[in-house]
C-alpha cells in the first residue's frame, strides 16, 4: 500500500469522529476530534491494525486561546495520522486514557500529565515518570509562564523506598546498581528466584532539553540535541536537521545526505558493538565484553578520523554537513570495515553456537509477533520478533532511497534472536557504507540556511540504532522553535521488559533490561541539583564541606 | 612438635604469613591469566597485596540492626578455617605439618567453612542482595560439595587410607589423573565452584545482586574474607594436585603442577558464561554427582575383585 492509501484508510476509519480534517503535508493526516471520542478513535485505528502509536505530544497553546493541545501521533509506513484534541487550560483539564488498548501509551500519558498538568483518567500509573518525587504540586514545566524558580523542591509526598511490602520480597535494581550503566530504577518482586512483578521509574537524568530548545535559536539547538545521547548523537542531529530543513523548505545536497547516512551507519556499528559487550557482561561472559569493546575502538577511531570527534561527531549542520568525506578517506574506511566485518561474523558465530551463552539467551524473554505489536516495540527488539518495522525502509529519508538497506528480521523473539538480528544488521550496514563510499554523489556538502524558519509544524522520523526516533517540531516563524517533542525508541520498548520479566528468574532480569538496549539519557533528557535550602549549585569547597559534615554525622 | 614450633608453623611457615602471601601470588596468576585471555593488560604482581592492605586500612562500616558478634566474628572464623585446613595439606610441595587418621574429611569440612561463613554473613545482613547471595551460596554449596567430596574419595579408596599424607605418597607412584580422569575433572570444576569463580559466580553476580552475601562488608571484614578465599585457593589446588598429579614430589615441580591447575581454571573462567543458580544445581546433580558416584562404585568393585 502506498502512503496515500494508508492516509485514505485512516481518514475513512476516523470519519465518524472527525470534526475537521486536513493534510498539512503529503504524508500526514490531521484529524481534529472531541476529547470524549479519543479512546474510541484510538481503538478504531488499533482494531483496524492501522499503524502504532508513536508519540503523544502535548503543548500549551497559550493564555490567549486558553487551551492545551494533545497530539496522538500514529505511524504506518511513511504515513502519519495525528489525532488532535483540545482541552481547556484551566480547572483541572482531563483527558481519557487510551492505554488499555495501547499499553505503551501509559508512559506517554505519564509524561503528558506531569509536564502539562493534564489529568489522564483511568491511566494505570499516574505517578511521575521523569520529574523528581520532590517536584512541587501544580507546577508544570511545559506550561507557558513556567520559571525554574517555581520548581524549588518540596518534601516528597511518598518515598520510593522499596522494601518488604506485605509478604512480597522486592529487589531494587537501581538507581545505582552495577547492572545499570545509566541510572534507572526497577523494582522486581520475587518469590525465591522467580520474578512475580516488575515496576520501573525513570527520570534520573532528566535534563529538560525539550524546554531548553524553546529558549535557543535553531542553530544552537543542533548542539543541544546532539547531547541528548552519547551513543546515538548523530541520530538526534539528523532527525532535527531533517525536520527543520523540511519546515524551511531547503533542498539539502545529495552528497550531504549520503555523508549523513554513512555516519549513521558507523554510529550503528559502534552502538551495536557496545550493546553486545554490555549484554555479555550482564550474562557474566566478560571475555566477549572485552573483545567487542576492543573492536569497537576501530569504529570509534574511524569516526574520529572522519569527523574529529569520537562521541558527538557534530557532522550535521542545518542544510548539509560540516565535513566532507571523500576519496581520501575511502581506503581507511574499507580497511576498518574489512576488520569489523570479520569480527562481526565471528561474534555472530559465538552468539549462535556458544553453549553456555546460549543457555542464558535461547528461549529467554520470548516475545511473539502479536505481543511485540501490542506493546509497541520498535527497532531491533521488534524485528527480532518478526515485526517488519524500520523507518529506513518504511519511509526512506535522506539518502536511504539512493542507498537502501535490507531489513533483517527473525521470528523467534527471544534474546538470541535479538543478538542475531543486531549482528546481521551490522553486516548489512557495513555493505551499505561501502556502497556509499564507492558511489559518493558529487556536489556541494551544504546550502545556505535561513535564520528564521517559516511557521508550521512537521514530524521527522529517523531510525536510530535502537529503533525509531520521533521528532515533532513546531515553528511560529521565529528564530527558535515553539515546541519540540522528542520520543526516543527506548521509551516504547519498556513495556515489553516490564511485561516479559514476570515469570523469569532474577538472574535473567539484567539481561532482559539490557536486551532491548535501553538508553536512559535519551529517555530522560533534566536534572537540577537542588538543596533544601534553595541554593542550586555547590562550589568545590562547599561540596567538600558538605561531605565532611555528612561523614561526621554518621559517626 | 613443641608448642613453640607449632605456633611458628601456624603463624609463619608453612601456614600463616607464607601461606597468605603465596595465596596472593596464586590469585595474581589467576587474575593475570584471565586478563590476558580477555585481551586486557591485567594487574601487576603486587596488586592482590595492595588491595588487601588498602582494605585493611579502610573504615569498617557495620550496618544497623544486625548481630555484631556474627558480623565481626564470621570473617575471622572463615579465615581460621582455611588456615587450619592448610596444616593438613601438602601446601607448597611440603609434607603436611600435622597428620592423623581421617584428616582428609576434617580438611574438606574446614574448606567448606568459608562458604558457610559467607552464607551466615549474608543471612545476618539486613540487605536484600546479601540475603539472596547467601541463599545462592548455600544452594550452590549443596550442589558441588557432594561431588567434590566423592572426587577426592576416589584416590583415598585406591590408596586405602584416609590420611592426606599417605594418599599423596601413594599418588607419587600412580598418576591418578590417568586412572581416574572423571574424578580429576570433577575435582577441578568443584574447586571452581568452591571458590565461586566464573561460571559459578552466581552467588556474587554483580549485575544482579551487587556483591552477594558480602555486599555490606567493607574494610577489614571484606579483607579477611578475601584472604580466606586466596588461602583456600592454595589449599584446595594443592590437595587436588597432590592426589591426581603425582603426589608431592619435589617442591619446584609441584609448584609447576599447581600453576598448570591455575591455568586450566583461568581458561575455563574466560571461556564460560555465568550459570544461573538453577543451571548450576541441575548440572551438578544431573551429571557431576552421578559421574562421581559411578566412579566410586567402579573403584570399590574393582578393588574388591582384585583383592
Amino acid at each position: 500500500m502506498t502512503t496515500e492509501t494508508y492516509l485514505q484508510r485512516a481518514g475513512e476509519i476516523l470519519a465518524p469522529f472527525a470534526k475537521a480534517t486536513n493534510n498539512p503535508e503529503t504524508n500526514r493526516l490531521d484529524v481534529q476530534i472531541a476529547v470524549g471520542d479519543l479512546p474510541t478513535a484510538a481503538s478504531a485505528l488499533t482494531d483496524a491494525s492501522w499503524g502504532y502509536l508513536a508519540a503523544i505530544t502535548g503543548m500549551d497553546l497559550g493564555v490567549e486561546t486558553n487551551e492545551l493541545e494533545a497530539l496522538y501521533q500514529f505511524c504506518e509506513g511513511a504515513a502519519v495520522t495525528t489525532l488532535r484534541v483540545h482541552i481547556p487550560r484551566e480547572d483541572c483539564p482531563e483527558i481519557p486514557s487510551v492505554s488499555d488498548k495501547i499499553p505503551v501509551a501509559s508512559f506517554f500519558e505519564r509524561e503528558l500529565s506531569e509536564m502539562l498538568g493534564v489529568t489522564v483518567v483511568n491511566t494505570p500509573d499516574p505517578s511521575h515518570l521523569f520529574l523528581p518525587d520532590d517536584w512541587p504540586a501544580n507546577v508544570y514545566p511545559l506550561r507557558e509562564g513556567f520559571t525554574p524558580e517555581q520548581a524549588a523542591s518540596v518534601e516528597p509526598a511518598k518515598t520510593l523506598e522499596p522494601g518488604k511490602v506485605g509478604n512480597k520480597f522486592i529487589v531494587p535494581i537501581g538507581p545505582q546498581h552495577p547492572a545499570l550503566k545509566e541510572p534507572g530504577h526497577f523494582e522486581f518482586t520475587i518469590d525465591g528466584e522467580i520474578i512475580t512483578g516488575a515496576r520501573m521509574r525513570l527520570g534520573y537524568v532528566h535534563r529538560g532539553i525539550e524546554k531548553a530548545t524553546e529558549q535557543r535559536n535553531w542553530i544552537q539547538n543542533l548542539y543541544l540535541l546532539e547531547r541528548i545521547c552519547g551513543i546515538c548523537s548523530h541520530t538526534h542531529t539528523s532527525a532535527y536537521s531533517q525536520g527543520v530543513e523540511k519546515l524551511a523548505q531547503v533542498e539539502v545536497p545529495q552528497r550531504a545526505l549520503a555523508i549523513r547516512e554513512l555516519v549513521a551507519g558507523l554510529e550503528r556499528i559502534h552502538s551495536h558493538l557496545l550493546w553486545l559487550g554490555v549484554v555479555a557482561h550482564e550474562a557474566g561472559f566478560d571475555t566477549l565484553f572485552m573483545y567487542s569493546w576492543r573492536d569497537r575502538e576501530t569504529v570509534m577511531n574511524l569516526l574520529e578520523e572522519l569527523t574529529g570527534n569520537r562521541v558527538n561527531y557534530s557532522i550535521c549542520s542545518l542544510g548539509g554537513v560540516k565535513h566532507d568525506i571523500g576519496a581520501e578517506h575511502s581506503a581507511s574506511i574499507h580497511k576498518a570495515l574489512d576488520y569489523l566485518e570479520e569480527r562481526i561474523r565471528y561474534y555472530l558465530d559465538v552468539v549462535t553456537t556458544d553453549t553456555t551463552f546460549l543457555q542464558r539467551t535461547r528461549g529467554v524473554g520470548t516475545m511473539t509477533l502479536d505481543e511485540a505489536k501490542r506493546f509497541g516495540t520498535l527497532g531491533p527488539t521488534a524485528r527480532a520478533s518478526g515485526v517488519t518495522r524500520d523507518v529506513r525502509l518504511d519511509a526512506p529519508y535522506g539518502a536511504y532511497k539512493r542507498f537502501p538497506v535490507s531489513i533483517i528480521t527473525d521470528d523467534r523473539g527471544d534474546l538470541e534472536a535479538r543478538f542475531v538480528v543486531r549482528m546481521k544488521e551490522l553486516l548489512v550496514t557495513c555493505f551499505t557504507i561501502r556502497t556509499i563510499v564507492d558511489n559518493m554523489p558529487s556536489g556541494e556538502i551544504a546550502t545556505k540556511f535561513p535564520r528564521k524558519i517559516p511557521a508550521g509544524e512537521t514530524v521527522s522520523r529517523v531510525e536510530a540504532p535502537r529503533g525509531e526516533a520521533f521528532y515533532y517540531i513546531k515553528s511560529a516563524g521565529g528564530e527558535s522553535p515553539v515546541r519540540l517533542h522528542i520520543r526516543t525508541p527506548s521509551l516504547c520498548n519498556w513495556t515489553s521488559v516490564i511485561n516479559k520479566a514476570v515469570g523469569h528468574q532474577l538472574a535473567d532480569a539484567p539481561m532482559l533490561i539490557a536486551g532491548m538496549d535501553p538508553c536512559f539519557s535519551c529517555n530522560d533528557r533534566m536534572v537540577t541539583v537542588r538543596r533544601k535550602d534553595g541554593s542550586n549549585t555547590l562550589t568545590w569547597s562547599e561540596l567538600r564541606e558538605y561531605g565532611i559534615k555528612k561523614y561526621g554525622q554518621r559517626k | 612438635m613443641t608448642p613453640i614450633t607449632a605456633l611458628l608453623s601456624i603463624m609463619f611457615f608453612p601456614a600463616g604469613i607464607t601461606l597468605i602471601l603465596s595465596g596472593m601470588l596464586y590469585e595474581w596468576a589467576d587474575r593475570k591469566l584471565v586478563a590476558r585471555f580477555q585481551h586486557r593488560i591485567g594487574p601487576r604482581w603486587f596488586q592482590p597485596l595492595a588491595d588487601t592492605l588498602k582494605l585493611l586500612t579502610k573504615e569498617e562500616i557495620k550496618p544497623h540492626g544486625i548481630n555484631s558478634v556474627l558480623f565481626y566474628g564470621l570473617p575471622i572464623v572463615a579465615l581460621t578455617g582455611a588456615l587450619t585446613a592448610a596444616l593438613y595439606s601438602p601446601i607448597l610441595g611440603l609434607v603436611p605439618v600435622y597428620s592423623f587418621p581421617g584428616d582428609l574429611i576434617v580438611t574438606l569440612y574446614l574448606l567448606s567453612l568459608l562458604t558457610m561463613c559467607m552464607g551466615l554473613a549474608g543471612w545476618n545482613g539486613s540487605n536484600r542482595f546479601s540475603l539472596i547471595g547467601a541463599t545462592r551460596a548455600l544452594t550452590q554449596l549443596f550442589a558441588y560439595e557432594a561431588p567434590f567430596l566423592l572426587a577426592l574419595l576416589g584416590p583415598a579408596i585406591v590408596a586405602g587410607t584416609w590420611v592426606i599424607k599417605d594418599i599423596s605418597d601413594y599418588a607419587e607412584n600412580h598418576w591418578l589423573i590417568f586412572t581416574q580422569p572423571v574424578g580429576f575433572f570433577i575435582a577441578l570444576i568443584g574447586l571452581m565452584g568452591k571458590l565461586e569463580l566464573p561460571p559459578f559466580d552466581a552467588p556474587e553476580a554483580e549485575t544482579e545482586i551487587v556483591a552477594g552475601a558480602l555486599t555490606e562488608y567493607s574494610g577489614r571484614g571484606l579483607a579477611l574474607f578475601h584472604i580466606g578465599r586466596s588461602v583456600e585457593l592454595v589449599v584446595a589446588v594443592s590437595l587436588v594436585t597432590a592426589f591426581y598429579l603425582g603426589g608431592i614430589g619435589n617442591p619446584l615441580l609441584f609448584l609447576g603442577k599447581t600453576l598448570i591447575m591455575v591455568l586450566l581454571m583461568a581458561t575455563l573462567q574466560a571461556m564460560l558464561t555465568r550459570l544461573r543458580i538453577d543451571q548450576t544445581v541441575g548440572m551438578w546433580w544431573r551429571f557431576g554427582a552421578l559421574l562421581a558416584l559411578c566412579q566410586i562404585l567402579i573403584l570399590v568393585l574393582l578393588k574388591g575383585w582384585l583383592a
